[in-house]
């Protein structure tokens, strides 16, 4: 993957951010607007994505913050996007983060997987390459052993289908 | 079929581990992860046949499982955390919608310094 010299996406949604709240300060830009360029949580687009939430949160309230996404801001080839999750979340006997969910929307398959962890790991730290159908909203979605559950997620543009 | 060692897995970790540190463990294993809707040359479709699951043991506790499906990449990578407390096995186990089973093991280590 050609990222030398890219900035990361964090860095770039933080600079986007910044402008954004300079805007704002400014005036110039109504906050319902701001707002809509970087949603708190990402409308579920269709019954498959709906499904998953139904049969794995239950209607549970979902908290955005505490685990991160990364993932490039644009996948040349949809069939190897690099996915990396973290979390400071802790990973202790009776406190931990037991599964981590990753949801493509537009995906055939839009649970692409699940990663069950225990206190063992001593952390929170995964990262693969998953294929992409086409541009989407990407979700991961941590729930601890007292079924809490938190959220990132990032839109990544795709350019080759991925997945046929 | 271009694939010839299907489920050949290998395991990289860090050259010397300290007990207690957190290391990171790099995986791999080849396995074409066909998700059913591609056609071969002649337009017979080809059938999903993929990993469905990896498994972390270490010194015979369970550490993690993953449930996989077809959108994970051809040859899938993975890399995890694993808490170096002791000294012991790691085994890794991928299990695919064919039913076989694949295995790697790498063994942790303390130095003796």
């Amino acid at each position: 993957m050609a990222t030398d010299g890219a900035k990361t996406r964090r860095e770039f949604v933080q600079a986007c951010g910044l402008a954004a709240g300079t805007l704002a300060l400014s005036g110039a830009v109504p906050r319902a607007l701001l707002a809509a360029t970087e949603p708190e949580h990402p409308e579920i687009p269709n019954e498959n994505v709906a499904k998953v939430y139904r049969e794995c949160f239950g209607g549970r309230p979902i908290t955005k913050g505490q685990l991160s996404l990364d993932m490039p801001l644009i996948a040349e080839d949809g069939r190897v996007v690099p996915v990396i999750i973290e979390s400071a979340l802790p990973m202790a006997e009776g406190e931990y983060v037991k599964t981590v969910r990753l949801i493509v929307d537009h995906n055939p398959d839009a649970l692409l997987a699940s990663f069950h962890l225990t206190p063992g790991m001593g952390r929170v730290e995964l990262s693969t390459r998953i294929k992409m159908k086409r541009t989407t909203w990407v979700r991961a979605i941590a729930e601890t052993s007292d079924g809490r559950l938190f959220a990132d997620y990032a839109k990544v543009n795709v350019t080759l289908n991925g997945c046929g | 079929m271009m694939h010839t060692d299907i489920g050949n897995g290998r395991l990289r970790l860090p050259a010397k581990i300290r007990q207690g540190e957190i290391i990171t463990v790099h995986s791999i294993v080849t396995h074409p992860m066909d998700t059913g809707l591609f056609r071969d040359a002649s337009g017979d479709p080809i059938p999903p046949f993929f990993i469905k699951e990896m498994r972390v043991d270490f010194a015979g506790v369970l550490v993690a499982r993953f449930e996989w499906s077809t959108g994970i990449s051809k040859d899938p990578v993975m890399s995890f955390p694993l808490k170096a407390d002791r000294e012991g096995t790691l085994l890794v186990t991928w299990t695919d919608n064919a039913g076989a089973v694949f295995r790697q093991s790498a063994a942790i280590a303390f130095d003796a310094a």
